[in-house]
C-alpha cells in the first residue's frame, strides 16, 4: 500500500527511493521510540533498531511503545513488535551493543543508508561518528536534556563531524574542597558517594600492590601502611562484619577526622570552622519519608542501618557500587553526606534530593524527546534529498536545529537551526586519513607487528619512526622507545576485527611529518597486506615551544589542540549568534555524573 | 576515551622526549598485556639542588582522565609522603593541577614536572593537605627538615 501523503509530499520516484532506503537506528529509548514510530510512518523500506537495554519501570513514562508486562523485556525487540502492527516497513531488532565488533563489523554497516543516533552516552555516539566517517555515510545525531535537546547531522567529509568540538564533560571538583573543606552540600555528596562509600564498601581492600613505597624496609613499609591507610583499617572494620564496630567508624568519619582538621587552624582563618559530632548515639528511630529533611538523630539512625545492611551485604557480595536505584547505597550515602553537611554547618537534604543529585539525574521530558524525534526523521528526508520541491542541498546549507535554553529564551524563538558547519581541520576524528585494512586469519596468526608497520611505512611514505595506537583499547603497542611488541604477532598483541590501529609518525623533523593514518582491521580473504589507497598529507610538525612557559592563560599549543576557552565562560556567547560553531552551544552529554578527582 | 585525550598524550609524549629537564624521567606504565598505558604514567622528580629535597628522585604517578585536557591529570606521590601540601593518599594538592584554579588544557608534562619540583620546596601552608608534615613545618621546622632530608635519602637517585 502506498502512502498516498507521503508520495505527495515527495514525489513517486522518490518515494520509491525511501521505500528501497535500508536505515539503522542505534537507540530505543526516549528519542528512539518516537523516532521508530516516525520513520515506520514515513514509510522507510527497512529499519534496523539496535538496543542492549531491557526495560525498566522508570522508562515507561515516555517510552510509549513498552507497556508494563515489558518490563525486563528488550528494548529493540519490544519497540520492534509493538509497532509492527501499523508498519509498513521490514523491521529487524537487535539487542546488542552497537559497538559489538562481531556481531556489527564495519562491512555491516556500509547496507545502511542512513544512520540515526538516538543514544545516552557519549562513547557510542563517538563510535557510531566514527564508523561514519569510516564509510561517509551520514548520520544524524540528536540529544536531549530536560527541556533541552538538538539535532545534528553530520555529512563525513563536508560537515562538521560529532567530535569536531569539544564536549562538555561533567564537573569534578578539586580534592582538597572535598576531602578538607566542603561548602556546599553537593561537597558532602561527593564525599559520601565517591570518598567514603566507596572506600569503605567498592574497592577490593588491600593496598594496590604496584604502589611504589619508595623503600624496601619491611618495617617501614608497614609503619607507612599503618600511618597512612587508616580507612583501610575502617574496612577491615566494615569486612569484619561486626556490627558493634559501626560505632568506631562513625566516630572516626564525623568526630576524629573532623578534630584533625581543626587542628590545621590555617584552614579555618577565613572559614566557619567544624564541629565534630561528640555525643553521639544511636537509636532506633528511623524516618521513612524521603521527602523531608530528616532531623540529625535521624541521619545517625539512618546511617547505622544503612551501614549494617550493607555488612550484612559484603559477605555474599565481594563489593558494592553505588547504584541511585539501590536503597541500601543511596541511604548510606544520603546519611553521610547529611551528618557531614551538619558537621560543616551546611544545608541538609531529603534523600529524595539526594537520589538526583547523587544519581546525576536529569528529568527525562516526553515532549522534547518528540520534538527531537520529529526533527531528526524530517531532517532525514533532506539529507538524503528525497523531497520533491527542494533542491538537492549542498551538506553545509541542511541544518542543525537546537531548542532554545529553557532558561534563556531569547527573541521568543524556540528552535534555533543553523546551517551546519565545515569539519574542523584539526578534528581528532574527521580530520585523520583513514581506511579498511582486511587481513586472513592466517596473516592475523603469523604476520608480525614489525612487517606491519614496515608495509605502513612503505606505503604511506612515513620517512622513519612511527608510533602504532590501538585507538579501540587504547593501547600504545610500539613507538620510538617501546619495541618490546614489535616481534610479535598480530593476535598475540590482540590486534583483531574490529581494531583500529592508529599510526602516526614520530619523525623529529623540523620541516614536515606524514600525517597520521587510522586502519580499521576487517577479517577476510585475500591474505596478505593489501593497505588501502589513501593519500596521506605531509603536515606541519608541532613545534616545541622555547622554554619560558609558566602556565599562562591562553598559552597556544604546540600541536594545536583545540583549546576551548569559550566553555569556561558560557554567559559570554549570544544563543541566537549562529556564526561561531552552534554544535558547541547546543551539544551537551546527557548525564552529569559528578566526579571527585581523588 | 576521546581521540582528542589519546591526540594529546602522543603528543606529550613526543614533547617529553625532545625536551625534558634534566634529572627528571617520565614515562606510560604498561598494561598487564605489555602494551603501554598513555592514560597512566610513572615520572620521577629530583629535588633542587641546595635544598633539603637533593637527595632524591621522587616518584609520582600521573593519571589523565578520560576527558583531559579539558581535565587535568591527577598526580600522586606514594601514599605517606611526607610533604605539607601532599594528601595521606598521596595526592598532591597544586593549583595547576585544579580545574577551579590553574589548570588550563594547554599546560604540559614539562610543565606540571617543574610545578611538582617547585612544590616540594616550597609547600604552601595555606593549603595543608595532611597534619604531621603541616604541623612539622609550621611548628617545629629542625624537626621538618630532619624528615624530609631523611625521607629524601629513602629516595635516592
Amino acid at each position: 500500500m502506498a502512502n498516498a501523503s507521503a508520495v505527495r509530499l515527495l514525489g513517486q520516484e522518490n518515494y520509491e527511493r525511501l521505500r528501497s532506503s535500508r536505515v539503522l537506528l542505534v537507540g530505543a529509548g526516549g528519542i528512539g521510540c518516537e523516532l521508530l514510530k516516525n520513520l515506520v510512518l514515513m514509510g522507510f523500506g527497512e529499519i534496523h533498531i539496535v538496543d542492549l537495554d531491557i526495560i525498566d519501570l522508570s522508562n515507561l513514562n515516555r517510552q510509549f511503545l513498552f507497556r508494563q508486562r515489558d518490563i525486563k523485556q528488550a528494548k529493540a525487540t519490544t519497540a520492534a513488535r509493538a509497532i509492527e502492527h501499523v508498519s509498513n516497513s521490514k523491521l529487524v531488532a537487535h539487542q546488542a551493543n552497537i559497538m559489538d565488533v562481531n556481531q556489527f563489523p564495519l562491512a555491516w554497516f556500509s547496507q545502511f543508508s542512513i544512520f540515526f543516533n538516538a543514544l545516552d552516552n557519549l562513547e557510542a555516539r563517538r563510535y557510531v561518528n566514527q564508523m561514519a566517517q569510516y564509510l561517509r555515510k551520514p548520520l544524524l545525531e540528536s540529544g536531549t536534556a530536560g527541556f533541552d535537546g538538538y539535532i545534528q547531522p553530520i555529512i563525513p567529509g563536508a560537515t562538521e563531524c560529532f567530535d569536531c568540538t569539544t564536549k562538555e564533560t561533567p564537573k569534578t571538583f578539586p580534592v582538597c574542597t572535598i576531602r578538607s573543606t566542603p561548602s556546599q552540600p553537593i561537597h558532602c555528596i561527593v564525599w559520601a558517594k565517591n570518598f567514603l562509600f566507596s572506600q569503605l564498601f567498592a574497592s577490593s581492600g588491600s593496598m594496590s600492590a604496584d604502589e611504589d613505597l619508595g623503600t624496601d624496609n619491611v618495617e617501614e613499609i608497614e609503619r607507612i601502611r599503618q600511618e597512612t591507610n587508616e580507612l583501610h583499617e575502617l574496612q577491615e572494620l566494615i569486612r569484619s562484619g561486626d556490627k558493634t564496630r559501626i560505632r568506631d567508624v562513625f566516630e572516626k568519619v564525623f568526630v576524629k577526622d573532623i578534630e584533625k582538621l581543626l587542628a590545621i587552624e590555617e584552614l579555618w582563618k577565613a572559614r566557619e570552622k567544624p564541629t565534630p559530632l561528640y555525643n553521639f548515639k544511636f537509636d532506633e528511630k528511623i524516618n521513612k519519608n524521603l521527602n523531608t529533611v530528616w532531623t540529625i538523630q535521624e541521619q545517625v539512625n539512618a546511617f547505622v542501618l544503612a551501614t549494617e545492611k550493607l555488612m550484612q551485604r559484603l559477605s555474599s557480595e565481594k563489593q558494592i557500587e553505588f547504584d541511585k536505584d539501590d536503597p541500601d547505597t543511596l541511604l548510606f550515602v544520603a546519611a553521610a553526606a547529611n551528618i557531614r553537611a551538619s558537621v560543616f554547618k551546611l544545608p541538609l537534604k531529603s534523600v529524595f534530593d539526594i537520589k538526583q543529585i547523587a544519581g546525576g539525574i536529569i528529568p527525562a521530558i516526553a515532549t522534547t524527546n518528540a520534538i527531537i524525534a520529529g526533527l531528526s526523521s524530517l531532517a532525514s528526508l533532506r539529507v538524503l534529498n528525497l523531497l520533491k520541491n527542494q533542491p538537492k542541498a549542498n551538506p553545509t546549507e541542511l541544518n542543525m536545529a537546537f531548542t532554545a535554553k529553557a532558561s534563556n529564551m531569547s527573541n521568543n524563538r524556540y528552535l534555533s537551526n543553523p546551517q551546519l558547519g565545515p569539519p574542523n581541520p584539526r578534528c581528532p576524528v574527521c580530520s585523520i586519513a583513514r581506511g579498511v585494512l582486511t587481513l586472513s586469519q592466517n596473516d592475523l596468526d603469523t604476520m608480525r607487528l614489525s612487517e606491519l608497520v614496515g608495509a605502513v611505512q612503505e606505503k604511506y611514505s612515513y620517512s622513519g619512526e612511527v608510533s602504532v595506537l590501538d585507538k579501540s583499547t587504547q593501547r600504545l603497542l610500539a613507538d620510538f622507545d617501546f619495541e618490546d611488541l614489535l616481534n610479535k604477532t598480530l593476535a598475540e598483541v590482540k590486534v583483531a576485527r574490529g581494531t583500529i590501529l592508529l599510526i602516526s609518525d614520530e619523525q623529529d623533523s623540523e620541516e614536515s611529518i606524514r600525517a597520521p593514518v587510522e586502519l580499521y582491521i576487517e577479517q577476510g580473504e585475500p591474505e596478505g597486506i593489501n593497505l588501502p589507497d589513501i593519500e596521506v598529507p605531509l603536515i606541519k610538525p608541532a613545534v616545541v615551544e622555547p622554554d619560558e612557559t609558566n602556565s599562562e592563560e591562553g598559552v597556544s599549543m604546540p600541536g594545536e589542540i583545540i583549546l576551548d576557552e569559550d566553555d569556561k565562560n558560557p554567559k559570554k556567547r549570544h544563543l541566537d549568534d549562529a556564526s561561531e560553531t552552534p554544535a558547541k552551544k547546543a551539544l551537551k552529554t546527557e548525564e552529569e555524573h559528578v566526579v571527585i578527582l581523588d | 576515551m576521546s581521540s582528542l585525550c589519546l591526540q594529546r598524550l602522543q603528543e606529550e609524549r613526543k614533547k617529553w622526549r625532545k625536551d625534558h629537564p634534566f634529572g627528571f624521567f617520565a614515562k606510560p606504565t604498561k598494561k598487564p598485556d605489555g602494551s603501554m598505558n598513555l592514560q597512566k604514567w610513572e615520572a620521577g622528580i629530583p629535588g633542587k639542588e641546595g635544598t633539603i629535597w637533593k637527595d632524591g628522585v621522587f616518584p609520582i604517578t600521573i593519571e589523565y582522565p578520560d576527558d583531559y585536557p579539558s581535565k587535568p591529570p591527577k598526580v600522586k606521590f606514594p601514599a605517606g609522603f611526607y610533604h605539607p601540601n601532599i594528601y595521606p593518599s598521596g595526592t598532591v594538592c597544586l593549583s595547576i593541577l585544579n580545574e577551579d584554579q590553574d589548570w588550563r588544557p594547554a599546560i604540559t608534562l614539562k610543565q606540571i614536572a617543574l610545578g611538582v619540583q617547585d612544590l616540594l620546596d616550597s609547600p604552601n601552608p595555606n593549603s595543608p593537605a595532611q597534619e604531621p608534615a603541616w604541623r612539622a613545618f609550621s611548628k617545629n621546622v629542625k624537626e621538618y627538615e630532619r624528615k624530609v632530608i631523611e625521607q629524601a635519602k629513602r629516595y635516592t637517585k
